[in-house]
């Protein structure tokens, strides 16, 4: 009993922090979510409008074309990291030339700032004095330009976001490949596995967790991508890249309307929830329940 | 005079044991209902609360503009989240 007063004692003053910067906050949007407020209006009033905001939500053609793409680009991204996380992991794990240059490099992109991301490849794919367009029309006579076409414009940002968050799979997945205790493999080698086998039945099994958290902190942030697809085409061309975190910065900033933004965003955060809590369902829960 | 049977005794072993029990996480809870996951009443609620909104918004955009008030929506909800949390 001692020991649990002590323990709250000593988590006391984070538990304080989290509540006022946390949960307040979280509330105050929720209850937001429920009222009409514009604070620069000539009436600043907040008005209570009970469901509005979200029946405005659900007919929104723009809010659900941003889901749809918000969606999409997750998948991708996403997939795409950690595929290529654990190809990189796995590199990694063995010894070749100029490994320790190569591996700072490679985590690089990590220490930097979203916003530098986007101004970063903003240059590299601006079209007369961008590198990317330059090789590309150069090499295979492609044509790139991201003010125009919505495919490719897409398809940059999803290659932005893979080149900025890869490294933090591959680090998640190297502590966690490290970490694997040897005898398995042994026995699996002895008895006579193919590495696709040991692949299957141990490595991924064993690393699982691993990836899952990494899949979920992928998932929440690529949900709420916002500063590095401001920057690189704001949004465009058309809605193409106008992923939800953008709309709920065009609602907020640019119209200043607070009650919709907010509805949005609890919106994005039940959809952060859903997925990630399906996927819990889906790849953690049966085997706990077989253990 | 009372009787006291061996399990009753308090050892430092028993105590260790209840700890661990009530350590564990909420997925290890042994409360199998017609969920395909072990859950505790706390998980049930969350599962309520998620469901409650999803069928809010779904009943927003399709069920309302026929005619169908939104509190039908909240009843149904209240039902399932009943029957989750009891049940589940």
């Amino acid at each position: 009993m001692q020991s649990n007063k002590l323990g709250w004692f000593l988590l006391a003053p984070t538990l304080v922090v989290l509540f006022f910067f946390g949960v307040v906050p979280f509330l105050y949007v929720v209850w937001l979510a429920f009222h009409q407020w514009n604070p620069f209006a000539v009436d600043p009033t907040i008005i209570y409008n009970g469901a509005e905001n979200f029946r405005r939500l659900v007919f929104d053609q723009a809010f659900l074309s941003s889901l749809g793409v918000t969606l999409a680009f997750t998948f991708f991204a996403v997939t795409t990291q950690v595929i290529l996380g654990y190809v990189l992991a796995q590199a990694f794990m063995r010894d070749f030339p100029g490994k320790a240059i190569f591996r700072t490099i490679h985590t690089l992109p990590l220490i930097m700032a979203p916003i530098i991301v986007g101004s970063i490849w903003k240059l590299m794919t601006t079209p007369s004095i961008g590198i990317i367009p330059h090789y590309l029309d150069q090499w295979f006579g492609y044509d790139l330009n991201i003010g125009q076409s919505a495919i490719a414009a897409f398809t940059i940002t999803v290659i932005m976001d893979v080149w900025h968050w890869t490294p933090l799979v591959t680090l998640t997945l190297i502590a966690a490949l490290v970490s694997l205790p040897p005898d398995p493999f042994e026995q699996a080698q002895i008895d006579g596995a193919n590495r696709r086998q040991i692949f299957w039945h141990i490595t991924l099994p064993m690393i699982s967790p691993a990836i899952l958290a990494t899949v979920f902190i992928r998932l929440m942030d690529a949900l709420r991508t916002v500063d590095e697809v401001l920057m690189l085409t704001g949004g465009g061309p058309g809605s193409a890249t106008r992923y939800l975190g953008v709309h709920i910065f065009r609602e907020v900033f640019p119209r200043t309307n607070y009650g919709y933004g907010s509805a949005v965003s609890v919106i994005v955060l039940y959809l952060t929830i859903v997925v990630c809590w399906l996927l819990f369902v889906g790849l953690i829960a049966p085997r706990n329940k077989k253990a | 005079m009372t009787h006291t049977e061996p399990q009753d005794i308090e050892t430092p072993q028993n105590e260790i044991e209840r700890q661990e029990e009530s350590r564990q996480s909420p997925t290890d809870a042994k409360a199998p209902g017609f969920l395909p996951i072990q859950t505790n009443w706390f998980d049930r609620l969350f599962i309520s609360v998620v469901i409650w909104t999803g069928l809010c918004l779904f009943w927003l955009r399709f069920l309302e503009p026929a005619g169908l008030s939104l509190n039908f929506a909240h009843a149904i909800a209240v039902v399932i989240g009943i029957v989750l949390i009891w049940k589940g």
